[in-house]
């Protein structure tokens, strides 16, 4: 195996030994490619989880005395000067006009870290970062560590059995502000936290991303309606590409003359999955959006024109047109499986008398399953990371009612719904704030290569474990 | 003992039931087969309009864009096709098989991350970085394979014993780290270097000095956003093929007298060839079709420039763009119909004629006696 | 040598014949072609009721593609075409109101390779029972005992009915896969080398099994093993290129070929 020339002795010496650098060139390759991809998730992983554990709060007092207070979240080197300048995320967008500043480093004073200082995560107005002075409720106020007992105490409890308060804060500059509690949603004083407590903070900030939708325009809250959407086109999905595929490769496989016909059909099937994913998105909004959703829409919704019902981009289009984009994955997988099963057992099935029907359900499809459920699950982690053909076919930045709900019919397959992918791509891209929504962009990017790669891992190791057992009956 | 008769009472039944089955499954499967097959039917049967309009000048309004699409493709595979046939090569002919069994699911794992993150990472970070670090990015390119050479280079110097470390067959995996020193080493002294002889600022120089313009997202970025996407494709195809190589032909290679990277060089290579090809042509029919990558790292301004510090607009992001707005019936409409049969033939003809090169191969292969 | 290959194909040795009583399966110039290659050339012979019939051979001579054909097995394969008749118990087995899986219940076959399903082994005896007709559990569960006695595999499986198939010896899943086949009660039982991927003890069980069971139904045997069909048939067709060389009693056959031809085959000088 040694790459080392040992015909030293020969003339052309001096070329092998040049020559036997490529071996290494080509190792580097596979150290790239592995490095990139191991940059890729470890920036995700760190940027999308680093988020969420409370950051430290800092009083930054400049050389022109002003005061802020806020956390630091980069450095970079000024343009065509000495120094470096620093992000601070300061909040309080109600106050200051802005969320973030720069600041020279220069003229950075002094920094402390104040343990009274605490954020505020409201709607409207998002963040505010500064000190809590007292909370008033009815006739009652409460100042000092007490009103921070207080708050949290409220805050603990469901938003319907919160009692009318304000809350008095400072800004670190100065500026008072009274705050109805009803805007209040979370309250968190990092400074004081002992690192246990960042840690509960951290899996409750996660929990919350998870579970809630998002507030002020995309850039702060949760991904909840996202992930809902993508489950439920994917699920929509699987349930018309299951049946479809799996007929289709049992006609081409076990039906079909296997002539020359049938052999260019079969490349035909297989390309098709290389076409790009645009192309079938274009399909979808001529064939099933402006053809049939229109006519849908003459039919039986003619009272509601011009607005149209099933003649626009909805759930029950996307998930058509993303079967249709993972048609071929299904089909080649099944094919796959059907044609590992030894002839031996068909013949052994017919033999006994069994019909070409019976022969299919009760010995080959059995057999076949782990293959199908395979492709499947090909499928599905396809379509979840697919978003050029849903822009075209039905997904929006921010859908206003879920597609299930308990109207009747409940489940409402005209409806626009929320994509994780697309989710991603419009907060990164068309935010109003793209330096705030960039963490969780970063977040939302994270969690979906992660259903991804869990999906595919499974596919792998499903292939992996159906290859094993047929290897040990052969 | 004697067991009852049986009966076959059933008989017509489940030849009825057999009928009517076979009869379903392959109405089922041909109008499954149908529906596919409408793609390309309902593309072509839009764009009919245009011919009836026969407007050159709408025409022209696409070549703009196929030009960036074939400049994304171009500068995809520029950086993708030296990295995945290395990792192919390697991989295939030189590394232990039990790391080999390891490393290809990870890589093939690449090909399975969403357009839509690899697009926000070239888009929202890695391109604002490149702007600001250019000179470093450019001292990377070339120093990267540089440093590569020179691991080697140490390795043919070292001792013997301290080789059985560090094997050949085991080098894809503590290259990296190398990789990574390496890096680091080019980023930390490149400012410095940038500051003695280009005057502090490549990106100023080049604007002042050569009028180039530098676009913050450019071809260079998706060149290599959108090459780390067809990585995977193009290794995972090439590198069944090299595998594939008999092994004979390789062994009879080096009876002969050639060095083993000779042998592979000369005969593994060669016989690999149109699998090889296949793979590049695979690659490059996704990087023509890819969408969300080249719309959120390549600037989508319509340019018709051959600078790769510029940006550019492809036919997908076009389509993805502006078909939501078009109206149906419309000339846009019909023109992005176009755009997308342009697609559709391209990445369907590509991927048939490698398909059919890969099965000669296959023939050819067993024909030689090669596994399976 | 070659010269006299070429006489044993033109002279036909005489061919023993049965009276319709005693006959159950007769195979009347039959001809067989995959996509026009002649597989079987004008074969007519006659297999007698509870006798075990050997169809013995160099390979490529069509025993197995004979086999098959009296199975219909070749009707799941578009390339084949066929000529002449093939007649089982005076019914022609292409006959157009033939139910084919009728016919498959009744001509059971094993084949050389064990081929049990991938389910238990209780499963696989009910398999073809379970296509014929509803049956209580009960009966079900005699039917199963009494195949896997006839068998002769009951003793060994019957604590682990409900064990895989898989988990098996090759002689097991043999005589398994020859259980299941008995299961439905056929008239014939074709056996396609059924012992050649076994080893020897296995190969003795399976050959007494044969023996046993020509008491209750037709045995046709494909062997390529001379001791093995001298060991078990009554009666020996010695086939060569598709064509019926020599047939007729067992012994005959062995001790004193009436063709210079198939003496060659049986003291091994062709192969």
């Amino acid at each position: 195996m040694t790459a080392v020339p040992n015909n030293a002795a020969s003339p052309s010496y001096r070329f092998n030994w040049l020559n036997s650098l490529w071996p290494w060139l080509c190792a580097a390759s596979v150290a790239l490619s592995l490095l990139m991809l191991g940059a890729l998730l470890t920036l995700l992983l760190v940027r999308g989880l680093g988020h969420f554990w409370p950051a430290t709060l800092e009083e930054v007092t400049l050389r022109s005395g002003d005061i802020f207070a806020g956390h630091a979240v980069r450095e970079v080197a000024l343009p065509l000067q000495e120094g470096d300048e620093r992000l601070y995320f300061t909040g309080n967008r109600d106050l200051e006009g802005a969320r973030w500043r720069w600041v020279k480093v220069e003229e950075i004073v002094e920094r402390t870290q104040p343990v009274d200082l605490i954020r505020l995560e409201r709607s409207p107005w998002d963040d505010f970062i500064g000190r809590l002075v007292a909370v008033e409720q009815a006739e009652q106020r409460w100042e000092g560590e007490a009103a921070w007992q207080r708050l949290t105490a409220l805050l603990a409890l469901p938003a319907s059995q919160r009692q009318e308060s304000q809350l008095l804060l400072t800004t670190a500059n100065g500026q008072t502000l009274r705050q109805p509690l009803a805007n209040v949603i979370h309250a968190q004083a990092p400074n004081a936290m002992s690192w246990w407590q960042k840690t509960l903070a951290w899996g409750d900030a996660v929990w919350r991303f998870l579970s809630e939708g998002p507030r002020a325009a995309n850039t702060s809250g949760g991904v909840w309606p996202a992930i809902f959407g993508t489950v439920l086109m994917v699920i929509l999905m699987s349930v018309i590409v299951t049946p479809f595929g799996v007929l289709a490769a049992i006609y081409l496989n076990e039906i079909a003359h296997q002539g020359r016909l049938t052999r260019f059909v079969r490349i035909g099937v297989r390309n098709l999955a290389g076409v790009p994913s645009i192309v079938y998105g274009v399909f979808g909004l001529g064939v099933f959006v402006y053809g049939i959703g229109g006519s849908l829409d003459e039919w039986f919704f003619s009272d509601t024109l011009p607005s149209p019902t099933f003649g626009t981009g909805g759930l029950l289009w996307a998930s058509l047109t993303l079967a249709l984009l993972t048609l071929p994955v299904v089909i080649v997988a099944t094919e796959e499986g059907l044609a590992r099963i030894p002839d031996a057992q068909r013949e052994g099935a017919v033999a006994l008398g069994a019909t070409r029907l019976e022969m299919l359900t009760r010995i080959v499809l059995p057999m076949a399953a782990p293959a199908m459920l395979t492709g499947v699950i090909l499928a599905v982690a396809r379509a979840a990371g697919e978003v050029a053909p849903l822009m075209l076919v039905g997904v929006a930045k921010l859908a206003p009612q879920m597609p299930i709900d308990g109207e009747f019919p409940y489940l409402h397959l005209e409806r626009k719904f929320m994509h994780l992918g697309y989710h991603l791509f419009d907060t990164a891209f068309h935010g109003e704030d793209v330096q705030a929504a960039i963490p969780l962009v970063y977040a939302t990017a994270l969690l979906l290569v992660l259903i991804v790669l869990v999906l595919n891992l499974t596919a792998i190791f499903l292939r992996h474990y159906l290859r094993r057992q047929r290897g040990n009956e052969c | 003992m004697i067991p009852p008769r049986l009966t076959t009472s059933r008989q017509p039944l489940r030849l009825l039931q057999d009928r009517v089955a076979t009869g379903l499954i392959t109405a089922g499967g041909v109008g499954v087969l149908m529906a596919i097959l409408a793609i390309g039917v309902f593309l072509v049967w839009e764009t009919l309009p245009l011919l009836a309009i026969g407007d050159t000048l709408a025409l022209a309004k696409l070549s703009p864009m196929a030009w960036g699409t074939l400049k994304a493709a171009l500068s995809a595979l520029l950086f993708a096709i030296p990295v995945a046939l290395g990792a192919a090569i390697y991989s295939a002919l030189f590394m232990s098989a039990r790391l080999r069994s390891r490393i290809k699911p990870t890589l093939e794992m690449m090909e399975a991350i969403p357009g839509v993150v690899v697009g926000f990472i070239a888009g929202l970070i890695l391109a604002p970085w490149v702007e600001r670090h250019l000179a470093s990015t450019l001292v990377l390119i070339i120093w990267l394979p540089l440093s590569a050479a020179l691991a080697g280079l140490l390795w043919q110097l070292t001792k013997t014993r301290l080789r059985r470390y560090f094997p050949l067959s085991w080098a894809g995996l503590w290259l990296v780290p190398w990789l990574a020193i390496m890096m680091a080493l080019a980023l930390w002294l490149t400012p410095w270097i940038e500051q003695q002889w280009l005057g502090g600022d490549l990106r100023l120089l080049l604007d002042q000095r050569f009028g180039i313009d530098y676009a913050t997202r450019n071809a260079l970025i998706v060149g290599i956003a959108m090459g780390f996407a067809v990585i995977p494709g193009i290794y995972s195809l090439a590198e069944d093929a090299l595998a594939d190589v008999p092994n004979t032909l390789i062994e009879g290679a080096q009876a002969l007298g050639a060095s083993r990277w000779q042998a592979l060089w000369k005969v593994a290579l060669r016989a690999a060839g149109p699998g090889v090809f296949s793979a590049v042509m695979i690659g490059a029919g996704r990087a023509v079709g890819e969408t969300m990558i080249v719309l959120m790292a390549s600037g989508n301004t319509a340019l018709l420039s051959a600078s790769p510090f510029e940006g550019m607009r492809t036919l997908s992001a076009a389509i993805a763009i502006e078909l939501p707005e078009a109206a149906p019936g419309g000339l846009t409409y019909h023109l992005l119909i176009l755009a997308a049969l342009v697609l559709f033939i391209f990445t369907f003809l590509v991927n048939t004629l490698a398909e059919v090169v890969r099965q000669r191969l296959r023939r050819r292969y067993r024909q030689m006696g090669g596994p399976s | 040598m070659l010269a006299s290959l070429h006489s044993a194909n033109t002279a036909q040795a005489p061919v023993t014949h049965f009276s319709p009583e005693h006959c159950c399966l007769s195979i009347d110039h039959f001809s067989l072609a995959y996509a026009g290659k002649e597989a079987l050339r004008n074969l007519t012979l006659s297999v007698p009721r509870h006798r075990v019939t050997a169809f013995i051979g160099p390979s490529g001579c069509g025993k197995s593609t004979l086999l098959r054909a009296i199975n219909r097995l070749h009707d799941l394969n578009e390339s084949v075409t066929h000529n002449g008749r093939i007649t089982l118990e005076g019914q022609d087995i292409h006959g157009p109101h033939v139910n084919v899986t009728e016919l498959r219940r009744r001509v059971g076959m094993v084949f050389q390779t064990p081929n049990p399903f991938p389910m238990s082994i209780y499963e696989n005896v009910a398999f073809g029972l379970r296509l014929q007709q509803r049956l209580t559990k009960r009966k079900r569960d005699d039917i199963i005992e009494w195949a896997l006695t006839s068998a002769a595999l009951w003793d060994e499986v019957k604590d682990r009915l409900h064990r895989s198939a898989w988990q098996l010896s090759g002689g097991q899943q043999q005589r398994l896969v020859i259980a299941r086949t008995l299961a439905v009660q056929p008239d014939v039982l074709l056996l396609d080398e059924p012992a050649s991927a076994l080893d020897p003890i296995s190969t003795l069980k399976i050959e007494e099994l044969i023996r046993n069971l020509k008491s209750e139904l037709t045995l046709v045997l494909v062997t390529h093993n001379m001791q093995q069909a001298a060991r078990v048939s009554d009666y020996t067709a010695f086939l060569h290129q598709g064509e019926l060389v020599e047939y007729g009693p067992t012994d005959q056959v062995f001790t004193n070929p009436l063709l210079q031809h198939t003496e060659n085959y049986i003291t091994g000088r062709i192969t």
